[in-house]
């Protein structure tokens, strides 16, 4: 037991440094009025007719997007199912895209494909010979909505897909051979047993889309802010006010906290007994005898069309926005963003974000997969639900608190000696390294303990069995989440937000920079190679064999 | 009543089940016996109308049920994993066959029936694997079909509760004069449990007949060998008389019932190890090992290098190794072709 609390002493240090001593100062920050404690600043926030909207609007929409994610995200999920057709793996795997692209590049990829002179309403307006753009979504509500329901559709599809293929293929038969009709079978049998999984479903993205940030700040616009952005606004916006910032931070905490502990008693609901061994049978699409399932073409189409569009666009873009100097195609804009030069917009040069999403990534992925291991290791270890509490309570903490945490923490001595990446390093160890753990630690407690013993009775130290048999026996898992970290680093706009500054810029902040200062050649560009590095990095993750999903968003 | 006439099913490049026929009289419990994978769970879900065949036809009460869907077929399946909703409590599966107003009343009936009064409002995580199999049955029973298909419903029970179980379910179906199809690897539960035993190999019916003709006359060596401890030597049949047979073995006639063979076929000599008594007669065996069981000494032996299996009630020490034995019947089986 001794060796495991000696253990625990490293992870504890890091955390207490990095993130509960940050996290202690910005409650300090938002509660103390004239040198004393106090909740009035939290109360009176909360009086505020602003803020009062900002809590409505995160709420209400993310209560839209999880159920128009559920509406489109059902179909698919049951598509993918119950037919067979060409390219069925390959549909599959494209559900795993929203795990791990990264948000600002769908809030691009909305504004290059449906915004008023984006390529949805130029193809319209060629069509019906109009003047007018006939869609007009941008900076709206339904924007918001719909960007979200876009990202989150296939985590449901997903989770559907994953609870159907998983249940007994003999219940909807028995429910056959006792009388009942296929209608009566799907409603009274096959949709009970999917519920569990679609309430946990709708929880995880009514969740994410509560803590998103880069889409409400890039879609919304002011008007349509989140909480979060209102904790951004608040710290780095035209007026700072961190004690605000500070306070509306704890509220965002509160609901946090609520929603994480909702979704984790949603996802321990109803038992389902799991698989007789039998796969659930699939019907093939195109059959003569039923050309009713060509029906499925009237989903398939439109939802196709909403989930490449806007991938299609940035990619489209990238080559043919128009440049200066030549016409499309054209390769100025990478030129432009392997620039070294100065970009007052960015207040660093574009390859310089480059480098630093590169460095950042490979820093942080480093540390979490050390932090990630120590702290598997530790609970392993130690059967405790209060070390476990504190050993992953960044998960439970959203990027924008942690961002604002680290901000305040990282202007001061210790930490203020380290140079503004190591910030966001930090700041992207401690978001990642949860999902380490989660990734190898089901691994880790299925191995033989006898494994190390016989290491150990062969002359093997401690440290000498783990590096020699443990480690490569968690090699894949170890691999797929070192993966995961990277690109999930790759893609991390928020935290970066609060705290990048002159010189201080990475991949996704640049795109942003270039969507507000409407610069969309050089947006997409980079949005493209970010996209690329990191479909490269999730392939990796996914040949090293996907395991788990969970609470994942850049 | 059902019949199934000339049924073939493919999967892919393999014969699940080549026509096979088979007919269940009224009241009749008929189990489909042989090895896994010899396609007798794909018969039954033809029955039930889970699988179309690529050939053949299914008939239920004389009329045909080929082409109609599950839900109309009134055939009553118990499944392996039971299947049963874990949604619903115990009335809710078993009541989800019914229709009307007196459901309740029914759910009622059979529940105390299955020996179950009381477990209605349980879920099914919260029975025991044998209450579990009792609801699947109830709920099967229910809607009174008219043919009941059971596959291996036991399977997932232990040693003990599965002998217990399997005597109350035969008793059960014999009261309601219930039509049944019972599926199973397990020959002890097909002997004790059929009123008649149809043995399946690869897709193919084999031999049909009550569990007492199938273990004293299999007709295959694979029914002989799969019900039960079987010797199987290769010999020729020299004489005939009537329905006996004198077939030469290693040089030495033995007499045996004579079946279908006639004079100068190659046969198999079939006899079981209690068919053989030993300690007396005109053999002499080499002992290669013999193992306590309680009840009883199981010899493994040699006849002329032939292998030998027989079984004494007592055990003399036998001098040198050897032992001699008598053969009390034998009979003479077509090696399968």
């Amino acid at each position: 037991m001794g060796a495991g609390w000696a253990l625990a002493l490293l992870p504890l240090l890091f955390l207490g440094l990095a993130f509960f001593w940050p996290l202690l100062d910005v409650l300090r920050l938002g509660l103390e009025r004239d040198g004393r404690l106090t909740g009035e600043r939290v109360l009176g926030l909360l009086s505020d007719p602003y803020v009062r909207r900002l809590l409505l609007f995160t709420l209400g929409q993310a209560a839209l997007s999880a159920l128009l994610a559920l509406v489109l995200g059902f179909p698919l999920g049951w598509f993918l199912t119950r037919y067979r057709f060409p390219g069925r793996t390959l549909l599959r795997s494209v559900t795993i895209v929203p795990f791990v692209l990264p948000s600002i590049t769908v809030a691009l990829g909305f504004v290059l494909f449906f915004g008023r002179s984006g390529y949805l309403n130029r193809f319209l307006m060629d069509l019906l010979g109009l003047r007018e753009p006939p869609i007009r979504v941008l900076y709206t509500l339904w924007a918001v909505v719909l960007a979200h329901a876009f990202y989150n559709a296939p985590v449901v599809a997903r989770f559907v897909n994953a609870s159907w293929e998983g249940a007994d293929p003999s219940l909807p038969e028995a429910a056959r051979t006792l009388g009942a009709g296929p209608l009566r079978t799907f409603l009274t049998v096959t949709l009970p047993l999917l519920l569990p999984s679609v309430l946990s479903a709708l929880a995880l993205v009514f969740v994410l889309c509560t803590l998103s940030f880069s889409i409400p700040l890039a879609l919304g616009g002011a008007r349509y802010a989140t909480v979060e952005v209102g904790v951004y606004l608040y710290a780095r916006g035209v007026l700072v006010d961190f004690p605000r910032a500070a306070a509306l931070a704890m509220v965002t905490l509160v609901l946090s906290l609520a929603l994480t502990y909702l979704h984790l008693r949603a996802g321990g609901g109803l038992a389902v007994p799991q698989r007789g061994g039998r796969p659930v049978p699939r019907l093939p699409l195109f059959s003569r005898k039923r050309p009713i399932r060509a029906l499925w073409l009237l989903y398939l189409l439109p939802a196709a069309l909403v989930f490449l569009g806007p991938i299609g666009a940035i990619v489209a873009d990238s080559f043919l926005h128009p440049a200066p100097g030549g016409a499309p195609p054209t390769l100025h804009w990478y030129r432009m963003i392997v620039s070294p030069a100065w970009n007052p917009f960015l207040e660093s040069s574009p390859w310089g974000a480059v480098r630093t999403s590169l460095l950042v990534a490979a820093g942080a992925t480093a540390l979490a997969l050390l932090l990630g291991l120590s702290v598997a290791a530790v609970l392993r270890r130690i059967r405790s639900r209060l070390l476990e509490t504190l050993l992953m309570a960044p998960l439970a903490v959203s990027s924008v608190v942690l961002g604002l945490a680290l901000l305040l923490a990282f202007r001061r001595p210790p930490l203020s000696a380290l140079g503004g990446e190591w910030a966001i390093v930090v700041a992207h160890t401690l978001i990642v390294y949860p999902f380490v753990v989660r990734a190898i630690r089901p691994l880790w407690e299925g191995l033989d303990p006898a494994l190390v013993e016989a290491a150990r009775t062969l002359g093997a130290g401690p440290l000498r069995a783990f590096r020699t048999v443990t480690l490569p026996l968690l090699g894949r898992g170890v691999l797929a989440a070192g993966a995961f970290a990277f690109a999930l680093s790759l893609g991390e706009m928020t935290a970066v937000a609060m705290l990048s500054g002159p010189g201080v810029m990475t991949m996704p902040m640049a795109i942003y920079s270039f969507l507000a200062s409407r610069d969309f050649g050089a947006a997409s560009a980079m949005a493209t190679l970010l996209m690329a590095v990191t479909a490269l990095v999730a392939w990796g993750w996914d040949w090293a064999g996907s395991r788990w999903l969970g609470r994942t968003r850049a | 009543m059902l019949e199934l006439v000339g049924l073939w099913k493919r999967f892919g490049g393999v014969t699940a089940v080549a026509d096979f026929s088979l007919t269940v009289p009224q009241g009749e419990l008929l189990a489909l016996l042989g090895p896994s994978g010899c396609g007798k769970t794909t018969v039954l879900r033809i029955v039930a109308g889970l699988e179309k065949p690529d050939a053949g036809r299914v008939l239920l009460g004389g009329r045909d049920a080929t082409p109609w869907p599950p839900e109309r077929r009134g055939v009553g399946l118990v499944f392996q994993s039971y299947a049963l909703f874990p949604h619903l409590s115990v009335a809710g599966n078993v009541a989800y066959g019914l229709r009307g107003a007196d459901r309740r009343k029914r759910v009622r009936q059979i529940l105390e029936l299955v020996g179950l009064s009381g477990y209605e409002r349980r879920k099914p995580h919260e029975l025991s694997a044998g209450q579990q199999q009792r609801v699947a049955l109830a709920r099967a029973l229910a809607p009174a079909p008219e043919v009941l298909l059971l596959d291996e419903p036991l399977s997932a029970l232990d040693a003990a509760l599965r002998k217990e179980l399997r005597g109350e379910l035969r008793a059960l179906l014999k009261r309601l004069g219930m039509t049944a199809l019972y599926v199973t690897h397990d020959q002890e539960e097909a002997l004790a449990l059929a009123d008649r035993v149809a043995v399946m190999r690869e897709g193919r019916l084999e031999q049909i007949a009550p569990p007492a003709e199938l273990y004293h006359r299999p007709q295959t060596p694979f029914v002989a060998s799969f019900l039960g401890r079987a010797n199987l030597w290769p010999g020729r049949v020299v004489s005939v008389d009537g329905d006996r047979a004198g077939v030469e073995v290693a040089g030495e006639r033995i007499p045996a019932e004579r079946g279908e063979a006639r004079e100068g076929d190659e046969v198999l000599l079939f006899f079981r190890p209690e068919w053989a008594k030993i300690g007396e007669g005109p053999f002499t065996a080499e002992v290669e090992s013999a193992e306590y069981l309680g009840d009883r000494w199981e010899v493994r032996a040699r006849f002329r290098g032939l292998p030998l299996v027989l079984i004494s009630g007592k055990w003399a020490s036998l001098p040198g190794g050897q032992a001699i034995f008598s053969i009390e019947r034998a009979q003479a089986i077509h090696p399968a072709l």
